[in-house]
């Protein structure tokens, strides 16, 4: 597959942190000329998680503003405007309210902390933070999806947590994403993807179940991503180099964008590992002219075998980063698109300016 | 990491070998304790050990099972790991061999697929040489990306205002690693260098005299003593310490320190410069020519002092022409009217070092590497060839014996000796198994004597080459961490040997715990084929998350690897929670499970049942008394193919055809015809026979269930034949 380089590439900045990063996130921030990180750290030599929030310098250089050490290392993390969410592999959630803070203090300590055997049995698989909300949804291997209000005026504790649905283990939820206040999306395994309505509770009000795949093996979602202005269509990225959107107008129909086995599609295939994050990517304008609503928004994803790039329906693969290792999660700067930000499995960061 | 466990592995190798290629010395006796932070209350009853990844224990603590289970928050036993030593000789940490690591991969990857295809291509050319002539610009490739990787020996930006009394520059402290590396780099990949070999030595020590004083005494910490007194020196040329560190710099070749520091002379200074004018010319002059040194290279680095000389014969005669002009000025009538006795000693002892006095070069360095170099700037500057070079090793060794041995000078000695056994053995002593894995490139690019010695099978090693050895060594030290498993495949595959079946068993043993993990694992195994390796750790991920309570993801890594046996000993026991739990409120939850399911064309073992069962129970549940509609069309077919369906287990025939009743006893009319009805008949008949087996399964149903089955069959068989007739 003929995968076409950019006019200009991007300028590439690696800086080796010499501890693995768990996740990575660009912090919304009041002023464009203070870029700020907040980093999800595991230090194997010592066996500590820490959550730290880094500025970042105009020559590329990170430095600590604040530091937290969770109990366990964070499986997923989530930033919006006035909120951060991480949750551990153990099982619990953590929320940090950045609203009128410094930066310096903002993970000093959480605001909210929910934890026990009633939350989460086991690995939270992903967290969701509602946009201009205060809602926090999660979702974990044990099958449960939660619900978390988080009222920060005063309050510390336990936040207000509710159980939306107790899948009793009998299915695994890895990545969640709201579409509105009232929705949201689950993912799991066999393809799955799941749509909620909080006003209808107690199952999920529609179920997307990948049968293209008939005969090849199925796989996992491992990231979602719904646009604001295209609320009906869901974004999911997974196993095998898998790329689809699911329309809720069209429910059996999934629209391919990468990956295997898809070949009478015409769709290009631009990694047959893992897809480990998709996000829709703002910076790329649509190349073509007519912009319906079906047509599919360019996204970005970062995979297994090294690869960032930017995915469009019928368009060639724009690859932005080719590494030797994994690219275990990015971000793109909202407030600056053209800024993206990724985690290496070679313990390091890199951090991409497009020009 | 590699510090540590290079200490083990070479031993362990050497063990196997008969006869320690490299002596083992044990750590010493002292008992380490190491704190467990477990946080459990006491008491504690149980303590088990076990080891972990590379050379942590694992330690479970457990408290005794709790008598009254209400405190649900405390925990009843807790995993600890435990690190196990420190980190080599501690010049680089655990992370910054990592990082090391991780940059090799590339090089190491990309030199190992060129010498495939080179290989390939003398065999399809019959040539007689493997590696056409350029290989070795592919090895310094090579040696370029991973010495880059290793530090850059760069000093400080330099000062606006330079401090007169700094003599020696600061730099970032460089590591034994990259100077072996450099050594190796020198003599082995770097053939355009070959010619300029002495001069190229002069460098070495130049930029790592300073590792040389962890054992020897140098003329680094010499220069590095005295650079503190001087600040305090009013007259320095008073000062016989400082005539001794000029002439030790000046031995070993440091131009730029020398003539800097002969400008610190008192007689520079204005005041003084009229009363010792001579003394000032004749130092002056002996800096000039000091600095006039002609050189053998092809260029010389910015601040390096001497001219310079690309072709030997011009380099010949202008060494000719400058030695002339030293042994002119040492015979010159000057001398008698330098009143300063220091200075003059001083400088004539320059001279003489110039002139290449072998007794005031033996007096004014400090160990053989430095009296080596000083031999070879100004007693044989001529010196070609490894044979000569190493005669001369030798000679300056029994001239300046060592004390104590140091790292990097053994590694010379090998490498002038063309030694590979003793360079191997160097290597992995003194800088671990990354170094002796990556090493080996250059000792086969160096010679073919070598590359039969390192790639020849031996019985000793099992079957296996040296090569192999130490890739391996290499590869399972990497194995040993969490975070750098996931390279050693790459050096693995390199052994045609033993490195598939350790590769196997590398995959086969990773943690399925995490599914991220997890699949990293199986990307891995994907890139290489190995597709039963796979499957097995998908059926052992699969069996994990069962044991956990996480049943579909259980039945999802169990269908990924397509294991029947384990699906349907699975289905078993789904059933009897099926049996019991699903009742229509609680199936919501098992929506999900059946949905991963899926189609029929997939194996999923007896678990097809429950995907049918629930299109049955759905379409029940919209069957309402009244007409007949669609719903109970569906209801009445899906009964029907689940009772005819050999993969319904026996067990449910009962509970299905109770569920049923509303359907058999369908008031307007009969809603099955008499072969239905009979078929069902057939089947109640063979379940009541098979009730006297032992291995029967009782359903949970009311006691009257069969009865009431059986009572609403016979009616509607009734009622079916009369409207057939």
């Amino acid at each position: 597959m003929e995968i076409t380089g950019l006019p200009q590439p991007p300028q590439v900045h690696r800086i080796p942190q010499f501890r693995y990063v768990d996740s990575i996130r660009w912090l919304p921030s009041i002023s464009p000329f203070q870029k700020s990180l907040i980093v999800a750290f595991f230090d194997t030599d010592t066996s500590t998680p820490s959550l730290e929030i880094h500025s970042l310098s105009p020559s590329k250089t990170l430095s600590l503003l604040s530091c937290w050490n969770p109990p366990s290392r964070i499986s997923s993390l989530k930033c919006t405007p006035s909120l951060i969410a991480a949750s551990t592999f153990s099982g619990s959630l953590y929320c940090f309210s950045t609203a009128g803070k410094s930066l310096e203090s903002v993970v000093a300590e959480p605001q909210v902390s929910v934890v026990g055997r009633d939350f989460h049995v086991g690995p939270i698989g992903g967290v969701d933070l509602m946009e201009g909300g205060s809602d926090c949804v999660s979702v974990g291997e044990d099958g449960r999806v939660n619900l978390v209000k988080l009222g920060f005026e005063g309050y510390h504790g336990k936040g207000n947590c509710r159980r939306v649905f107790d899948g009793n283990g009998l299915v695994s939820y890895t990545a969640v994403r709201w579409a509105s206040p009232t929705e949201f999306v689950t993912g799991g395994c066999g393809f799955g993807l799941q749509w909620w309505d909080l006003r209808r509770p107690g199952s999920a009000v529609a179920q997307f179940k990948g049968n293209w795949d008939q005969g090849t093996t199925s796989g996992i979602i491992h990231s979602i991503d719904i646009h604001p202005s295209r609320k009906h269509t869901c974004l999911a990225g997974g196993s095998s180099g898998t790329v689809f959107a699911w329309d809720l107008r069209w429910q059996q129909e999934p629209i391919i964008l990468s990956g295997v086995g898809t070949n009478e599609n015409k769709t290009h295939s631009l990694s047959e590992s893992d897809v480990w994050e998709v996000q829709y990517d703002s910076y790329i304008k649509s190349s073509s002219s007519s912009i319906s609503s079906s047509r599919i928004l360019p996204a970005m994803i970062c995979s297994e075998d090294g690869i960032l790039a930017v995915i469009e329906q019928g368009e060639e693969p724009l690859e932005l980063l080719a590494e030797p290792c994994a690219i275990n999660s990015f971000d793109i700067d909202r407030q600056n698109p053209s800024d993206v930000v990724c985690s290496l499995e070679w313990e390091s960061i890199a951090i991409l300016s497009r020009p | 990491m590699p510090g540590v466990a290079s200490e083990s592995g070479g031993g362990g190798a050497s063990d196997s070998i008969g006869g320690a290629l490299v002596p083992f010395l044990p750590d010493s006796q002292v008992a380490v304790v190491y704190p467990l932070r477990h946080g459990l209350k006491p008491p504690i009853s149980r303590v088990s050990v076990s080891w972990a990844l590379g050379n942590t224990l694992r330690v479970s603590v457990f408290r005794p099972p709790a008598v009254e289970s209400d405190h649900d928050d405390d925990v009843g036993g807790k995993v600890l790991e435990v690190k196990l030593g420190g980190n080599g000789d501690g010049e680089l940490s655990d992370a910054q061999w990592r990082r090391i690591a991780y940059g090799s991969v590339s090089p190491f990857a990309l030199l190992q697929s060129r010498r495939n295809s080179a290989l390939s291509l003398s065999k399809m050319q019959l040539s007689p040489s493997p590696y056409h002539l350029e290989w070795w610009e592919y090895v310094m490739e090579y040696s370029k990306d991973i010495s880059s990787l290793l530090g850059h020996p760069k000093s400080s930006p330099d000062p606006v205002i330079e401090d007169p009394k700094e003599v020696l520059k600061k730099v970032e402290e460089p590591t034994c690693l990259k100077a072996a590396w450099d050594l190796m780099e020198m003599f082995y990949a770097d053939k355009l260098s070959q010619a300029w070999l002495p001069e190229r030595l002069v460098k070495w020590l130049a930029d790592y005299d300073s590792l040389l004083s962890d054992t020897q005494a140098t003329v680094h910490l010499k220069l590095l003593e005295f650079q503190g007194r001087l600040v305090t020196l009013q007259v320095v040329e008073d000062d016989s310490k400082y005539w001794e560190v000029v002439s030790s710099a000046l031995a070993v070749g440091w131009l730029q320190i020398v003539v800097k520091m002969l400008r610190l002379h008192g007689s520079y200074q204005l005041d003084q410069l009229g009363s010792r004018e001579t003394e000032n010319g004749l130092v002056e002059t002996v800096a000039v020519l000091i600095s006039k040194m002609p050189r053998l290279c092809p260029e010389l680095e910015a601040g390096n002092l001497g001219e310079c000389y690309k072709a030997k014969p011009d380099f010949m005669k202008a060494w000719e022409r400058w030695r002339a002009q030293v042994t002119k000025l040492d015979s010159s009538a000057f001398w008698v009217q330098c009143d300063h006795r220091q200075t003059r000693e001083g400088l004539k002892n320059l001279l003489q070092i110039l002139l290449g006095n072998a007794s005031i070069l033996s007096t004014v360095t400090c160990n053989w590497m430095e009296l080596y170099i000083s031999h070879l700037l100004y007693i044989r500057p001529f010196t070609v060839g490894l044979e000569s070079l190493y005669s001369l090793a030798q000679k300056c060794i029994q001239l300046k014996p060592m004390t104590s041995p140091h790292k990097l000078m053994q590694l010379i000695i090998g490498i002038l000796g063309e030694n590979t056994e003793l360079i191997l053995a160097e290597c992995s002593r003194g800088f671990g198994t990354w170094m002796t894995a990556h090493a080996m490139e250059f000792l086969t690019a160096g010679s073919n004597q070598a590359e039969v010695l390192l790639h020849e099978e031996r019985d000793n090693l099992g079957g296996i080459s040296v090569m192999e050895l130490h890739r391996l060594v290499h590869a399972q030290v990497l194995s040993s961490h969490i975070l750098t498993w996931q390279i050693a495949p790459i050096y693995l595959i390199s052994c045609m040997k033993q490195g598939m079946g350790l590769l196997e068993i590398l995959l086969s043993r990773q943690p399925v715990k995490h599914n991220q993990l997890l699949i990293k694992n199986l990307e891995i195994c994907r890139l290489y084929e190995l597709d039963s390796v796979s499957s097995n750790i998908m059926k052992i991920a699969g069996i994990y998350h069962w044991k956990h309570g996480r049943k579909g993801s259980g039945v999802f890594w169990l269908q990924q690897a397509r294991d029947e046996v384990c699906l349907n000993r699975i289905a078993q026991q789904l059933f009897d929670t099926v049996g019991k739990s699903i009742s229509d409120e609680s199936f919501k939850q098992w929506e999900g499970l059946i949905e991963l399911l899926g189609s029929e064309s997939k194996p999923v073992g007896g678990l097809e049942f429950l995907h049918k069962y629930r299109d049955f129970k759905r379409s029940l549940n919209q069957v309402y008394d009244g007409k007949p509609t669609d719903a109970t069309k569906q209801a009445v077919e899906s009964l029907l193919s689940l009772m005819k369906n050999p993969s319904t287990p026996q067990r449910f025939w009962l509970p299905l055809l109770y569920d049923s009743l509303k359907l058999l006893n369908w008031q307007e009319r009969p809603l099955l015809n008499v072969s239905q009805t009979n078929l069902l008949l057939n089947k109640l008949q063979e379940l009541s026979m098979a009730r006297v087996r032992p291995d029967f399964i009782e359903a949970d149903l009311p006691p009257q269930a069969l009865s009431s089955v059986r009572l609403a069959l016979a009616t509607n068989l009734g009622r079916a034949i009369l409207e057939e007739s």
